[in-house]
């Protein structure tokens, strides 16, 4: 019996690999399986190489697996190019297209037991069975569905309501190729049987989304009336639901002709006083930079999402890094602090969404919300998130008294100023990127420039000790840690289940909140750790060395880092974590030997 | 009952006293623009007027509006968030030549095809002022500036046509040698239900060549009227504004006789439309629901 499957598939552009597997994790989610799907395809638009892996389990999951428990090639070729990204070793179990003429001893992955491997005659099965090969893609999910026991039911309905719109015949052909896939596999049994074992608990039916639906969510629950941007991978499809629901709550969309343009329309309509939002990549950050800054010295309320890719420049659009960490928290110039925050699953896109408008609306500022390709665009299934639990906040509007004479940038004991918006009689003001008097007038004066600086900072000091922006799990006392931020965090949390399983002591720091460095919460953790990983996706290791910056890290703390693109999986983490012990040791022992006489 | 007391302009004016160099065209602008809103009647916080970077960007700080001197070239877009965050607004936009077809040039002809009801008022001066003398996109060919020691070697560009080609619904030009002229195409701009575009001939006294200067502008400004050029006449309009740079013509070039729908007006129809189908927030999720 199985609890935790991980299928990698691969195929051209027009063998339908990534809805087969949309396919399937609708399937097991409505069963109330926990699942998780990420897609990865070439650089083309359409055709060329493209490739799913689904993770199934009757448990919670926070990545994306290791190695492949079953492994789906279309063709070689195709599959051969994902890499480490569809990782197999000696447990996989491998399909392939026996047309491809490579012989079940000779594939192309080292390391899998011939055993294991199939060769299926896919297209040939798929045209006897429907009359034609183009519903292989329902055959592979026959033969899945049969060797691991799993959703026959949900599946057929699925395929049904998939191809209702092509017509009676495909939709017929599709469940043929899927009941000959079904029937192959049954005449083929595993030799090692993976039966999926029901999920644990009642079942319940998950919802479905990517972290991209689940902020753009998210930012409608929080109240957020305005969104203006420019499409870029990955981060179009927020823009996309928003542009489907924003109207129904008065608010709107406007697709502007570049990403400039974009921040600009939110800052406006920041500026006439409702909740507004932008998104975008790397490339669009660098753009957006100059009005991020305007925002800050204005004092406006601003959402900023950035789905991070590979970079620098266009670097790698449909893949993820974790490498825009420190132009979230630097790239402007003057003295700016601008707070980063930064999800770590698809679920948690929702309350570091809220959470960031909140942050935005209370202090007045731009907040980046630092997500990453592999949360933004997996598809993963999600518990109901009970919503009344989140509180929605609202700028600080003046009084009428305070209207009688308004200050726009009042000095205020939490140097918050009430502020009004375009259509509040008595508070007109002159918003400005230039720098102001407390007045809103402009002013080249020193003295006004140094109180508003600190003005502006100070204002943002609660934020560093505001609870639930840091997670720490694990150990209390260990003294091996792990610091991991974004989706690699995900991977560090299934770490520490792997640890706690193989008695190794160790605790785990997450931040939501990235910048300012919450400092007290990281020095609190650092008590008594010995040595560490800090582990990240990105050549650097920004984290790191943005820690480093701002704290007394440990000396045996470490950088782990791993360009964008290429996979961190929780045994690589665990076995330098092991090495780290040994290490560890030696050196207990070294000072033991030294200190004696 | 009495009706409320009328808004003279001097109620659009603020305390704020303008950083401009004496005898700048610019006062003019803002004079007439005191005027213009005060023949509308708007109170001033119903009134937002954004502006760029530059001389002329300094200008909504001069009125007792809501106002943004945001950053360089982005007036446009800034304005557009406005207008559709509040329809109900009255929205200015102001910038001078560098801000509107310089650095913010690619923003122009998105603002007209949406056509919001918005008025943009370009203080051209053929010339950079706040940074002191350098050239600007309608500088003309040849001029001799600190940044084109042996003259530019390049064609100024037309605002006029670019503008009037883009579909701009109203499109007008003024000068503060003409003061009465230039507030009431300014009120005409702002009375156009969409996008409206004033080319305000602006004369830099600092940095501007003589015959830039209001005395030549009163010598040669010819308005459109005198002309009888009918307004309705899109073709004959760009054809006048063919002349840029070469006649300084005041008056109204172009109205579109049957204005297009606004931006926010098909906004407010498509909300209107979907309100009913908003799942309530705090049940948002339920998008994502599996059957």
């Amino acid at each position: 019996m199985a609890r935790d499957i991980v299928i990698g598939m691969a195929g051209s552009g027009g063998d339908g690999i990534v809805s087969a597997g949309e396919s399937l994790i609708s399937a097991v989610a409505g069963e109330g399986f926990h699942a998780l799907m990420t897609k990865s395809f070439g650089p083309q638009i359409r055709g060329g190489e493209s490739s799913c892996r689904v993770r199934v389990s009757t448990e919670p999951v926070f990545s994306s697996g290791g190695s492949l428990d079953f492994a789906v090639a279309l063709n070689w070729e195709d599959f051969l190019k994902f890499g480490s990204e569809l990782k197999c070793g000696g447990s996989t179990v491998v399909v392939y297209e026996a047309k491809t003429g490579v012989e079940p001893d000779k594939i192309p992955l080292p390391g899998v037991l011939p055993a294991q491997v199939f060769a299926v005659p896919l297209s040939d099965l798929t045209k006897q069975a429907a009359g034609t090969d183009k519903a292989k893609n329902s055959l592979v999910l026959g033969l899945l569905s049969s060797w691991l026991g799993l959703a026959r039911g949900s599946l057929v309905k699925g395929i049904e309501r998939r191809y209702s719109k092509k017509g009676d015949d495909v939709v017929q052909g599709n469940l043929k190729a899927f009941e000959a896939g079904f029937a192959w596999a049954t005449e083929h049994p595993l030799t090692k049987p993976m039966t999926m074992e029901a999920p644990t608990g009642t079942p319940t039916p998950k919802l479905l989304a990517d972290g991209n639906d689940i902020t753009a969510a998210a930012a409608l629950f929080a109240g957020c009336q305005f969104f203006g941007g420019y499409p870029i991978t990955p981060s179009s499809e927020v823009m996309q639901l928003l542009s489907r629901e924003i109207w129904k709550y008065g608010g709107a969309v406007l697709q502007a002709e570049d990403e400039i343009a974009g921040v600009g329309t939110a800052v406006g309509a920041s500026f006439a006083g409702k909740k507004a939002m932008t998104a975008t990549s790397g490339p669009g950050m660098d753009l957006k930079t100059e009005i991020l800054g305007l925002a800050s010295i204005a004092e406006l309320p601003l959402v900023v999402l950035n789905v991070q890719r590979g970079g620098p420049s266009t670097g790698i659009p449909t893949k993820s890094e974790q490498s825009d960490l420190f132009q979230a928290c630097f790239s402007a110039h003057g003295d700016v602090l601008r707070p980063v925050l930064a999800p770590t699953s698809v679920a948690d896109s929702f309350s570091v969404t809220v959470e960031a408008f909140n942050i935005a609306e209370k202090y007045q500022t731009p907040v980046i919300i630092l997500s990453d390709q592999e949360i933004a665009q997996r598809k993963e299934t999600l518990d109901p998130i009970d919503t009344s639990k989140f509180v929605v906040e609202d700028r600080k509007k003046p009084t009428e008294a305070e209207l009688e004479k308004y200050v726009r940038f009042a000095m205020t004991d939490d140097f918050v100023s009430p502020i009004s918006h375009p259509g509040m009689k008595g508070g007109a003001y002159l918003g400005a990127g230039i720098e102001h008097a407390e007045s809103g007038a402009p002013s080249a004066s020193g003295a006004v420039h140094a109180r508003m600086n600190e003005k502006r900072f100070k204002k943002l000091e609660p934020l560093k000790s505001q609870t639930g922006l840091v997670s720490v799990e694990g150990d209390p006392a260990a003294e091996l840690a792990l610091i991991s931020w974004g989706s690699v965090a995900g991977v560090c949390r299934e770490v520490m289940a792997h640890a706690r399983a193989e008695g190794l002591r160790l605790k785990l720091l997450v931040p939501t909140l990235l910048y300012p460095v919450p400092e007290a919460a990281y020095h609190a953790f650092f008590t008594g750790v010995r040595a560490g990983l800090v582990v990240e996706q990105s050549h650097q290791g920004q984290l790191y060395r943005l820690l480093r910056m701002f704290l007394d890290v440990p000396k045996g703390v470490a950088s782990f880092t791993r360009s964008g693109a290429n996979p961190i999986q929780p045994a690589d983490v665990l076995a330098r974590l092991k090495e780290l012990t040994f290490h560890l040791q030696s050196r207990v022992e070294d000072a033991r030997r030294s200190d004696t006489p | 009952m009495t009706a409320a007391p009328p808004l003279g302009p001097n109620v659009f004016k603020s305390e704020l006293k303008p950083i401009w160099c004496p005898g700048c065209g610019d006062y003019g602008v803002v004079q007439a623009i005191y005027r213009a809103l005060s023949s509308i009647g708007r109170p001033p916080h119903e009134i937002a007027f954004i502006s760029g970077i530059g001389c002329s960007s300094r200008i909504p700080g001069y009125t007792t509006a809501y106002g943004f001197n945001s950053v360089h070239g982005r007036a446009l877009p800034i304005a557009q968030g406005v207008k559709l965050a509040n329809p109900d607004l009255l929205v200015l936009v102001a910038g001078g030549d560098g801000d509107g077809f310089s650095i913010g040039g690619g923003h122009v002809a998105h603002a007209i095809r949406r056509n919001m009801d918005l008025t943009y008022i370009v203080m051209d001066n053929q010339v950079y002022g706040l940074t002191k003398g350098q050239l600007s996109p309608t500088s003309p060919r040849g001029l001799k500036t600190v940044t084109s020691a042996y003259g530019s070697l390049e064609a100024p560009i037309n605002p006029l046509l670019q503008v009037l080609s883009a579909g701009a619904g109203f499109v007008a030009q003024g000068t503060p040698a003409d003061m009465p002229g230039l507030a009431a195409v300014i009120e005409e701009a702002i009375r156009y239900p969409g996008f409206a575009f004033v080319n305000v001939q602006s004369p830099c006294v600092t940095y501007g060549e003589d015959d830039q200067q209001l005395r030549a502008h009163k010598a040669r400004m010819k308005s459109l009227k005198s002309l009888s050029h009918d307004p309705k006449d899109y073709l004959k309009a760009l054809e006048l504004s063919t002349h840029y740079g070469l006649e300084l013509y005041t008056g109204v070039f172009y109205r579109n006789p049957s204005p297009p729908p606004t931006y926010e007006a098909q906004i407010k129809a498509r909300q209107a439309e979907l309100a009913e189908k908003a799942l309530p927030r705090e049940r948002i999720l339920d998008l994502f629901k599996k059957e």
